[in-house]
């Protein structure tokens, strides 16, 4: 694990991770998924730039009752409390367990299939939108 | 300082490579003009497009940012937007704008080039859509655009060489609603490739378009245009950063004083200069290549060099589905679009319109932020999971480009303080919303609110407004008959040098309410052959 981040930081971060991002309906928390563990050394090496602002960010809070800290940063400072979440969540959907279990597998490719029949063709898709005819305004002067 | 023209000077100078820029310097290409281009930033790095990796929604804001202040790569100069209601976002390198544009491809409307004869207000274009039409088919043919002829929003005209993408789930959806609504809709067209075509490949629906399309499907300028230009003789200098053009006693512009990545100073010289920087570059070139001769900027007669921006306020309006819809992919891009409430209906409080394009709404990360969801609609806490299982997949979205109308006040600037890496005045930009545009942008999100309830959405959320979304960078060097009222010719020539072009969106009498790089397109092939076609009359510094 990297030592970028010590224990009290780790622990603060625990703490509002959880608040987030709780256990619930068959899924783990924030925290159990490891977002204040490895998922952070994930995100910091892959957002570098999130390390400063997030250690003054957990600075300011270290103390404080992370109840409070999530609910009143939401609203007092919206650019801090977009940092705590994308690396809660950002650390969290980079969990497999955790993307396996919502059923997502990353923007894998879709091809389109050229052999399949247009969608717009289905049922007459189109045809009332046709069959009502052009609907803008023409140049002045033009037929 | 070297001078790049000491032995030789070419034809034509274009400064910035992105869509105005690439078409036209391969047009001048294919007809044998020798031709450099000075870009002040670099080729896009392909290899940091994360779409088939996990981390794909979290790293996509760190190489990828619209934003040139967050991104404030070495090719990024500031934008001082504090007094703006929208920030102005674009790409400074190779391609352009069209490196991380959403590709949604749309031809301006017969009524875009007469505002002023039907509406009364602003101005009319110097030319008409049926003027325009014939560039527009060749422009889509060279881009590889997707989609369907015979769109009733439209004048008949020929259709894009590719099918359009699958409407997908939420398009079919949304495709019935409008019909049961009697309400316009037809499959999206989109600057991306549905068949493998020329330098593109296929597109594989990653939903990922905006932020490095991984698969080169996706058809910007720097795939499309740039190396077609480039076997064609064109000359692609990156990393070069033009400081100022240069004048000869004349009067003429001689070329361009330009500052490589190692601050090394040259000179560029040719026959003839294109600006094609978008509506705050251009604006700031001219500007920072004032002297005493022109101590207001150049070509800047008229007072109108800055003034006029517009940037499209824009909305978003999303609706939850109890179906998968699969609306973590398709193309990013747009899955149909709607011209319903395009044309001015004066009875509605506004005048003009806007266009709406469907889109997807990404993976899981997407689903937790605050834009498009709003901050009344927190996810956290104990509902977490069942609110990201209600929107993952589940959800589709409305994107509403509004025009703005064109006001002298919403204007680019030199910052007076703030400059950029090689000490140049940074720009300084100021936009105010108009009611005209509050009242139609209210008026569009209850209306896209109305389609997706009428889709069945059992929930509906109009997105709160966020200024990040000034994409599209237009009307900052008025095209016109009058020298005395605008700041370039019909044919993109400035009325005061008579060798200085302006060929991108700059040049917009008004912004229509349509993503502009089809026009851009347009308009600079349009420019260019009539360059070409009056090359014998045209005037070069001696």
């Amino acid at each position: 694990m990297s030592k970028v981040f010590g224990d009290w930081e780790r622990a603060t971060l625990a703490r509002l991770a959880d608040l987030l991002i709780p256990a619930g309906d068959g899924m783990p928390s924030a925290n159990q998924a490891g977002v204040a563990g490895p998922g952070l050394d994930e995100v910091l090496r892959l957002r570098p730039d999130f390390e400063s602002p997030l250690r003054a960010l957990l600075a300011r809070f270290a103390e404080s009752d992370a109840q409070l800290t999530v609910v009143s940063l939401q609203a007092s400072d919206p650019d801090a409390f977009f940092l705590l979440t994308e690396v809660v969540a950002g650390g969290y959907f980079l969990n497999p367990q955790v993307r396996e279990a919502i059923g997502y597998d990353g923007q894998r490719p879709v091809p389109i299939v050229p052999e399949d029949p247009p969608d717009y063709e289905q049922n007459g898709l189109l045809a009332s939108v046709i069959e009502r005819g052009p609907i803008y305004r023409p140049t002045p002067g033009t037929p | 300082m070297t001078d790049n023209g000491f032995n030789r000077v070419p034809d034509v100078l274009v400064v910035g490579a992105g869509a105005s820029g690439a078409v036209a310097a391969r047009r001048l290409a294919s007809d044998g003009f020798d031709v450099v281009c000075l870009e002040q930033g670099a080729w896009p790095d392909y290899s940091r497009a994360r779409a088939p990796y996990p981390d794909f929604e979290l790293t996509a804001g760190r190489d990828w940012s619209w934003d040139p202040n967050a991104r404030q790569a070495p090719a990024d100069y500031p934008v001082d937007d504090s007094q703006s209601d929208i920030t102005a976002l674009m790409w400074n390198g190779v391609g352009g704008g069209t490196v991380v544009y959403a590709a949604h491809w749309q031809r301006n409307l017969p009524s875009d080039f007469r505002v002023r004869t039907l509406d009364g207000v602003a101005d009319d274009w110097p030319f008409t859509y049926e003027d325009l039409e014939p560039y527009y088919v060749r422009v889509e043919k060279d881009w590889g655009v997707s989609g369907l002829a015979g769109d009733t929003a439209f004048p008949k005209s020929q259709g894009p060489p590719l099918p359009p993408p699958p409407l997908g789930a939420m398009g079919r959806r949304v495709a019935k609603a409008h019909n049961q609504l009697g309400w316009h809709w037809w499959p999206g067209p989109n600057a991306i490739a549905t068949r493998a075509y020329g330098r593109l490949n296929p597109c594989t629906q990653r939903a990922t378009c905006l932020w490095g399309c991984v698969e080169g499907a996706k058809a910007s300028v720097d795939r499309t245009y740039w190396p077609v230009a480039i076997d064609r003789g064109v000359k692609l200098v990156t990393g070069a950063r033009v400081k100022r053009l240069l004048l000869g006693p004349d009067g003429l512009v001689t070329g361009a004083l330009y500052v490589d990545r190692d601050g090394r100073e040259h000179q560029q010289r040719a026959a003839v200069t294109i600006v094609c920087c978008n509506g705050i570059g251009t604006p700031r070139l001219l500007l920072l290549s004032a002297d005493d001769r022109h101590p207001d900027g150049l070509a800047n007669s008229s007072g109108l060099v800055g003034k006029r921006l517009m940037m499209h306020p824009f909305g978003t309006v999303v609706g939850l589905f109890d179906e998968d819809l699969e609306s973590t992919h398709g193309v990013w891009g747009q899955h149909i679009h709607s011209l319903e409430f395009y044309e001015t209906d004066a009875s509605r409080g506004f005048l003009r319109g806007a266009k709406w394009g469907l889109q997807p709404t990404g993976g899981p990360l997407s689903m937790t932020r605050a834009y498009p969801w709003g901050a009344e609609n927190p996810i956290w806490g104990s509902n977490f999971h069942r609110d990201l299982r209600k929107r993952l997949g589940r959800s589709a979205m409305w994107g509403i480009i509004a025009e703005d109308l064109p006001e002298e006040e919403n204007r680019v600037a030199l910052d007076p303080i703030k400059t950029d890496s090689d000490g140049l005045p940074a720009a300084r930009i100021q936009y105010r919303m108009s009611e005209n545009s509050r009242r139609l942008m209210a008026f569009h999100q209850e209306r896209a609110k109305e389609s997706l309830d009428a889709a069945g959405a059992y929930e509906t959320v109009i997105a709160p407004f966020i200024r990040a979304t000034g994409w599209h960078l237009l009307g900052t060097a008025l095209m016109g008959a009058d020298p005395a009222r605008s700041v370039v010719n019909p044919e993109g020539r400035t009325h005061d040098v008579p060798n200085l072009y302006v060929f991108d969106g700059s040049v917009w009498p008004t912004s229509a309410g349509m993503n502009p790089t089809a026009t851009i397109a347009a308009v600079a092939l349009r420019f260019t052959e009539q360059l070409i076609a009056l090359r014998r009359e045209q005037r070069v510094s001696a």
